[in-house]
């Protein structure tokens, strides 16, 4: 039971990842490399919120998410809204990534830093199980996100703008919407979303550089397997990642951790590459 | 100085590269520091890694992560086998080879099913494997710790030399750098450029989109595998931080500065950054926050790196100083076309919905050899699908295709290409950078083919193809009246000028069937009376000749046969004379109804 808790907090740690590389795919069917060392960056600001300046939780994540959507907005302005095909979004985004992993190293250094989260200290028993206050909330935080954003893509029209433009960009413009108006809010949302994971994310993980690329890889396997575009398929995706990683470790040896996801990803795209609630598009000339 | 400038144009691009081989050559003679001697070396191996990413992203457009992990297995592969006593050095660079082309295939067959970005993320997930994989097999790798106690490499038994394994390192560059420079300089390097440019294009003359990817991909792999075996030997010690991240992204960053679409390129921005590692004393702080910024940088502003810096100063230089060649007006030429056997083209009771929007119903027509039919219809009335489908980018729902006793239905658009069926589009697609003697040779992709491996040992094959790509372009621009432009970069040609090159391409790949999506229409009057000149002659010639087209003029006057489409069904066929006269062709197409264009631009 503790196996499956820790399986389904590193998963919710994924599926939000995933989300964020979701909402952006859905909004302007770029995929943002940067999107994990986003949450990464948020993780720092945290730990530099509660531990330099001593601010209490809820205002170091309101502040990381303000600083994040700072940086996504400056995202979206270099690395996005100059490129057109989608090919050089891949390298430019990942130039950003690299960016900031590199700038969070001379900001951070490279150690390890402990972010600490509020709640009881220790773990507590539930269902015969232990788990940290930490991995109850990422979960929620991950179920509570993903509901969100479906609930509110299918509500609002500004959703349901977000899918026409996803669908066909020129289609939208002529209808009146702002397309770029509304892939730079996407961003800005996007940003402040991994502000709020990253203060929950850096307790579970700590705030580390090199966290950035695996996470990334790790969130793009949710996506794989729940399918481009699938909100709930990424989450799905994030904790199946979770228990595969942490069932891996415990049962192989660690050094088994990376591989075995490796292997999902190999299966998954080998049986079903569109994920399994992916829907097949047709090719259009 | 306009004569200095066409004496260095006059030179061809091989003697410069000769030169610089040679130079190269003689570096290991130098004594020169060790230090010095070090760095180019290392640069060397660099270059190695960035020039395969140059083939996978600048030619094939797939952006490969993985090529520290190619290079990982070589360099281990190489250190394992010394250790076991295998010290030749050209037995560890054809195993290593082999194993990074294994790694690249295995991974790029499965990576590509999803498209760039997961083969991005697959190759990208080899990288941060690395460690692991290591620390599985550690009592063969070493694991974290690193394999020691390689002995120094050999050649045919004798030990070499610090001076020996220079040389080697530098003729196995030269070698690499010449193998890309025939792979790209052949047709295939233009099948690249067009595949990265559309790939309905490339699939339209013929080429297995996939397999051209996953060649693209796992061939850059194979020189990653050699410099692994190159660094193994130089430093005689392996550990796993040499194969991380932070060499991924500077492999990475030194392809875009260099500029990927350039055989030369990567060699260039390889010793950059080698060179920046080596003196600036900073830079280790800062590189990743320098290669990422390349990276934007490179997307953004200058996309083609240094190389394509020169290539634009070389134009301009040539804009300057070289009189440009007067553009005839498209007057065409003589020249006949030669035979082109056709077959018919069935189409049996076809359908096609997208979601709920039934596009066709049951449309059943044939055109046959040598002769031109037409299909007309307003906007939205099915024309654009019905070639599509025949094309093979859309699948039918219920009916069949053949081209005469040869089944099409179901095959993909490569395949259909294949056996004949050649098309144009609606909006031309041109891509960049080739230039208009090369698009229409991209058209013989399919119609004369020679292996990759033929182009690349430059075989008696690959020769006489080429001789007769030559010939044909020349024939054909000669036909459509853009002999004079040959040399220009295709994209920047006029729209009509683009319209009747999409032509001479297709007529290139010795179609036994025609499809024209709207080829009249953006044309000038002389150029609609080219086209229409030139259609005779293909039908002539014996080809079947699909016309989808606006232009009611010009389908009265070239159509053999006229099928009407309205709303996904055909409501007349027959010839030209009868059509006009039909009272519902006047009505849905010609005459009253909201919904019909004439003459217009779709």
């Amino acid at each position: 039971m503790t196996l499956l808790y820790s399986g389904l907090s590193l998963g919710a740690v994924y599926a939000l990842v995933a989300l964020g590389y979701n909402l952006v795919y859905l909004s302007s069917r770029a995929f943002n490399f940067a999107q994990a060392q986003l949450v990464m960056v948020a993780a720092f600001v945290a730990y530099t919120a509660l531990v330099v300046f001593r601010l209490p939780w809820v205002v170091a994540a309101l502040l990381a998410m303000a600083v994040l959507m700072v940086v996504a907005v400056i995202e979206e302005r270099i690395a996005l809204r100059l490129v057109t095909d989608h090919h050089t979004i891949l390298i430019t985004t990942l130039g950003f990534a690299t960016l900031l992993d590199g700038a969070a190293e001379r900001i951070w250094g490279s150690e390890a830093l402990d972010v600490p989260f509020p709640g009881p200290e220790g773990a507590w028993s539930l269902l015969g199980g232990r788990l940290h206050t930490v991995d109850l909330a990422l979960v929620l935080l991950a179920v509570l996100l993903v509901v969100g954003a479906h609930w509110y893509r299918r509500r609002f029209l500004s959703g349901i703008a977000i899918i026409g433009m996803s669908q066909d960009r020129e289609a939208a413009t002529l209808r009146g919407i702002d397309v770029r108006k509304l892939a730079l809010i996407t961003f800005a949302v996007s940003g402040a979303l991994a502000g709020l994971m990253g203060a929950f994310v850096g307790p579970k993980t700590f705030a580390l550089t090199t966290l950035g690329a695996s996470m990334a890889l790790k969130g793009f396997v949710a996506l794989a397997i729940g399918g481009f575009g699938s909100l709930y398929g990424g989450l799905l995706g994030g904790f199946t990642v979770g228990i595969v990683e942490q069932v891996s470790a415990r049962y192989l040896g660690a050094e088994f951790s990376h591989i075995s996801v490796f292997a999902v990803l190999m299966l998954v795209l080998l049986v079903r590459p569109r994920g399994v609630f992916g829907r097949v598009r047709e090719r259009v000339v | 100085m306009t004569v200095l400038w066409r004496a260095v144009r006059s030179v061809p691009p091989w003697v410069l590269a000769t030169i610089t081989g040679v130079l190269a050559l003689c570096l290991p003679f130098l004594n020169l520091d060790y230090a010095v001697g070090r760095q180019i070396q290392l640069g060397l191996i660099l270059a190695l890694i960035v020039s395969g990413i140059g083939l996978s992203l600048g030619y094939a457009g797939q952006l490969a992560l993985g090529q520290a992990a190619m290079y990982a297995a070589g360099a281990y592969s190489a250190g394992v086998l010394a250790i076991r006593g295998v010290t030749d050095v050209l037995v560890q660079l054809l195993v290593s080879g082999t194993a990074a082309l294994l790694i690249g295939l295995l991974t790029g067959v499965i990576g590509l099913r999803l498209g760039a970005w997961s083969l991005a993320m697959t190759s990208f997930f080899l990288v941060l494997m690395i460690p692991d994989v290591l620390d599985v097999f550690e009592s063969t790798t070493g694991g974290r710790t690193g394999l020691s106690g390689i002995p120094p490499g050999t050649v045919f038994g004798s030990v070499l030399t610090p001076r020996d394994f220079f040389l080697l390192i530098v003729v196995v560059s030269l070698l690499w750098f010449a193998v890309v420079r025939n792979i790209v300089t052949s047709r295939h390097g233009v099948a690249f450029q067009v595949l990265k440019e559309s790939e309905v294009l490339a699939a339209s003359t013929g080429v297995s989109v996939f397999r051209m990817k996953l060649i693209g991909y796992a061939v850059g792999a194979i020189p990653a595998g050699l410099a692994g075996t190159l660094f193994a030997n130089l430093d005689l010690f392996l550990a796993p931080t040499s194969f991380g991240l932070h060499l991924a992204t500077s492999t990475l960053a030194a392809a875009v500065l260099g500029g990927m679409v350039s055989v030369y390129g990567p060699l260039v921005g390889a010793l950059l950054v080698q060179l920046a590692t080596w003196q600036a004393a900073d830079f280790q702080e800062w590189a990743l926050v320098v290669y990422g910024a390349f990276l934007i940088l490179g997307g953004v502003v200058f996309g083609g790196g240094i190389a394509g810096l020169v290539r634009r100063g070389i134009r301009a230089l040539d804009r300057r100083f070289l009189p440009e060649p007067v553009t005839d007006d498209t007057g065409g030429s003589a020249a006949g076309v030669p035979p082109l056997p056709g077959e018919e083209l069935v189409v049996d009771g076809v359908s096609k919905a997208f979601g709920g929007n039934q596009v066709l119903t049951g449309v059943t027509l044939r055109a046959a050899p040598g002769r031109v039919t037409a299909l007309i219809g307003p906007n939205g009335s099915g024309k654009t699908t019905l070639l599509n489908l025949v094309s093979g980018f859309y699948t039918v729902d219920d009916g069949r295709l053949r081209l005469g006793e040869v089944e099409l239905t179901g095959l993909p658009a490569h395949q259909v290409a294949r056996r004949g069926v050649s098309r144009t589009f609606q909006t031309p697609l041109v891509p960049p950078v080739i230039s208009v003697r090369e698009t229409v040779a991209a058209g013989r992709y399919s119609a004369d083919r020679v292996s990759i491996i033929g182009a690349l040992l430059r075989g008696p094959r690959h020769r006489a193809v080429s001789r007769r790509d030559r010939e044909q372009v020349r024939d054909l621009l000669d036909l459509v009246g853009l002999a004079r432009v040959a040399d220009a970069e295709a994209s920047s040609l006029p729209l009509g000028q683009r319209r009747l090159l999409e032509v001479a391409r297709a007529i290139a790949s010795r179609p036994k069937v025609l499809l024209l999506d709207e080829a009249a229409s953006g044309l000038d009057e002389q150029e609609v009376a080219v086209l229409a000149r030139l259609l005779g002659q293909v039908r002539d010639a014996g080809c079947a000749v699909v016309l989808v087209e606006h232009n009611f003029g010009l389908v009265l006057s070239t159509a053999d046969e006229i099928h009407v489409l309205a709303r996904g069904r055909l409501i007349a066929s027959g010839p030209p004379a009868a059509i006009e006269a039909d009272d519902r062709v006047r009505n849905e197409y010609l005459g009253i109804a909201d919904e019909a264009s004439v003459g217009g631009v779709a």
